[in-house]
């Protein structure tokens, strides 16, 4: 009794704070791999919009949807026993470079510029994850939900089209046709994802960064486009046509699909002359400036 | 816990180099008891380069520091595990719930899924947050928002806490709620917490030690009561008659400065209410009429003047 009314007249001050007690943790610790593989997660899920409002997923899912489609069409196609639409290495450029773009420009800025914005950096930097950990997670989470982008209508319009293989010599041709694609896909998302966050990382401000990503994407693209039709006669091809090729990021990469034997036309068929390995060089070269300027700019941010 | 030293720095000097070369750190050496210890000095006397130093994030131009026996240039990532970090400025994104937030730095600190998760809602809990951990950051005041930045600085379960500038931009009831709750996760927490602040007359009251520094150095090191020790003064204000009371006053012994209107009266804690008495028995004698006999605790900063001047 006595307890209770002592507890009663001494009511808990407005805004104080209750103490339940604090108690310490000296359980197990994840390592800085653990930690990586934490924030790859959470950045991957929030390319996807997971974890964030119903508003963030609109453009990411939309732009799966978009993706998937015409794989999808593909499969009813196939079964009415048309030949297939699309080439597996040449999916991703025949239709769909503006809808890749699209979900880079959204989504890179989710990913870095938020972050950036409200100067959340410095309570990654003051934990145990290294300095070069949180560029090396945020990209490898692009990468990845890229991969998902670009590979799973590779997959649909795999099994659209050997849903309606009449022998098991079709699954295997189709099977070999896949496997390049796929590789296409990896060569896709790992150059793109570089070039996007690089770019998406030189601002906070969102609108700005998706400004960036969209605009110089588009421009390169429409640059090398004019390059190799005003310079590409039809009978002679003249060398600035093929190396018009190399002013883009998605030129670049067909260019090196073209060099590695890709058989099936892209969007703009061009002959790249011996330039093939050039390609192949300009497209390392590309993705090791973008990681290098990636890692530089969060060195700097990390100081700051 | 050994009283070993939580921070220990050694001839440490930080040059940013340029144009104008600017010297952040110039040759401090200085050593840091577990407990709360106030970091002070004034805008740019080298404080948050001092911190980014012990965090790891950059390194010094010369000389060593150690955090907790941990050399901060060789083994920094032993040492960001066991401290929590308050930024001063505003690192929080208005996307996202403070549960949300909170839980997942938990995870960048090391914590395992289901830990970060019960250790965010606690450490919110303990800076006070209870419902409105649900809502989005951006909704929240001020105060609310320096507790979130708190209680992902505890979540990890750190050994030192590196507070920057904690009471920025608060209100005065939000400031004296905000010393408060330092002082408690310093008593009864168990933490040992730097405060770094250019407001010394505010966290001098939750401090057990002082760590002063101007211009990159140390200007001294000390544990709070003997600095507030001699700092104590009773001032007397009345109406007319000041000198009168100030001779009267000195005749008692007592070692009286007049500044503009006001004696102050130097208190010793050992007198107790001795020096009350005589003011007032002074005061009465005279029949003089006394305005104002308040305890006054002189700005550190005075203090600070006055030895190095």
């Amino acid at each position: 009794m006595t307890s209770m009314s002592e507890r009663a007249a001494a009511p808990v001050p407005a805004g104080q704070i209750h103490d339940l007690g604090y108690r310490r943790y000296d359980g197990p610790r994840l390592g800085r791999s653990q930690i990586l593989r934490a924030l790859v997660w959470h950045s991957f899920r929030s390319a996807w919009g997971f974890g964030r409002g119903t508003k963030a997923k609109v453009v990411p899912i939309l732009m799966f949807i978009a993706m998937c489609l015409p794989a999808l069409v593909n499969a009813f196609a196939v079964a009415r026993g048309n030949s297939p639409l699309f080439g597996y290495d040449v999916y991703v450029p025949t239709l769909r470079i503006v809808v890749v773009i699209i979900f880079l420009a959204a989504q890179a800025p989710e990913l870095v510029s938020r972050d950036l914005r409200s100067r959340v950096l410095p309570l990654y930097f003051s934990r145990p994850l290294r300095r070069g950990d949180y560029p090396l997670a945020k990209y490898l989470a692009l990468t990845g939900a890229l991969l998902v982008l670009i590979e799973i209508p590779l997959l649909i319009l795999y099994a659209g089209n050997i849903a309606s293989a009449k022998s098991g010599h079709g699954v295997w041709e189709q099977t070999k046709e896949l496997i390049p694609g796929l590789g296409m896909g990896l060569l896709w998302s790992v150059l793109m994802a570089a070039i996007a966050l690089v770019l998406a990382s030189m601002t906070g401000r969102r609108a700005y960064a998706t400004g960036i990503v969209a605009i110089s994407c588009f421009l390169t693209w429409t640059l090398s486009e004019l390059l190799i039709q005003t310079e590409g006669g039809v009978t002679s091809v003249s060398a600035g046509a093929q190396l018009g090729g190399l002013l883009s990021p998605f030129t670049i990469i067909d260019g090196v699909r073209i060099w590695l034997g890709g058989t099936n036309e892209g969007l703009d068929p061009y002959k790249l002359g011996h330039y093939g390995p050039l390609y192949g060089l300009v497209a390392l070269i590309v993705l090791a400036a973008c990681l290098g300027g990636l890692a530089a700019r969060y060195r700097k941010v990390s100081r700051s | 816990m050994p009283q070993t030293a939580v921070i220990e720095t050694r001839a440490l000097t930080k040059v940013y180099p340029g144009k104008t070369a600017v010297t952040a750190l110039d040759g401090l050496t200085v050593g840091v008891a577990p407990g709360v210890t106030g970091l002070v000095g004034a805008n740019g006397a080298g404080k948050s380069t001092l911190i980014k130093i012990l965090l790891g994030l950059i390194s010094p131009t010369k000389g060593q520091a150690s955090v907790l026996g941990h050399d901060c240039q060789k083994d920094s990532a032993a040492i960001r595990i066991l401290l929590g970090y308050m930024p001063e400025h505003d690192c929080l994104p208005p996307d996202m719930t403070a549960t949300e937030l909170v839980t997942h730095l938990g995870r960048m600190s090391g914590l395992p899924p289901t830990v970060a998760k019960e250790r965010a809602a606690e450490s919110l809990r303990h800076v006070g947050l209870h419902e409105e951990r649900y809502r989005l950051i951006g909704t929240y005041s001020t105060g609310m928002k320096q507790r979130v930045k708190l209680a992902q600085a505890l979540v990890g379960d750190p050994r030192l806490l590196l507070l920057d500038e904690p009471t920025n931009g608060l209100d005065p009831a939000g400031r004296n709620a905000m010393l408060e709750l330092i002082a408690r996760i310093g008593s009864e927490f168990g933490i040992s917490i730097v405060v770094a602040s250019h407001l010394l007359g505010e966290i001098e009251r939750i401090c057990d030690h002082l760590v002063a520094i101007d211009g990159g150095r140390l200007l001294r090191a000390d544990s709070i009561t003997s600095f507030t020790m001699a700092s104590e003064v009773l001032a007397v204000e009345v109406e007319e008659g000041l000198a009168q009371l100030e001779q009267e006053l000195a005749r008692h012994g007592l070692a009286v400065t007049v500044q503009q209107r006001t004696l102050l009266v130097p208190l010793h804690s050992e007198d107790g209410d001795q020096t009350y008495d005589m003011v007032r028995d002074c005061v009465a004698t005279l029949r003089l009429p006394l305005s104002r006999l308040e305890q006054r605790r002189h700005q550190v900063e005075e203090l600070f003047r006055d030895e190095h001047v």
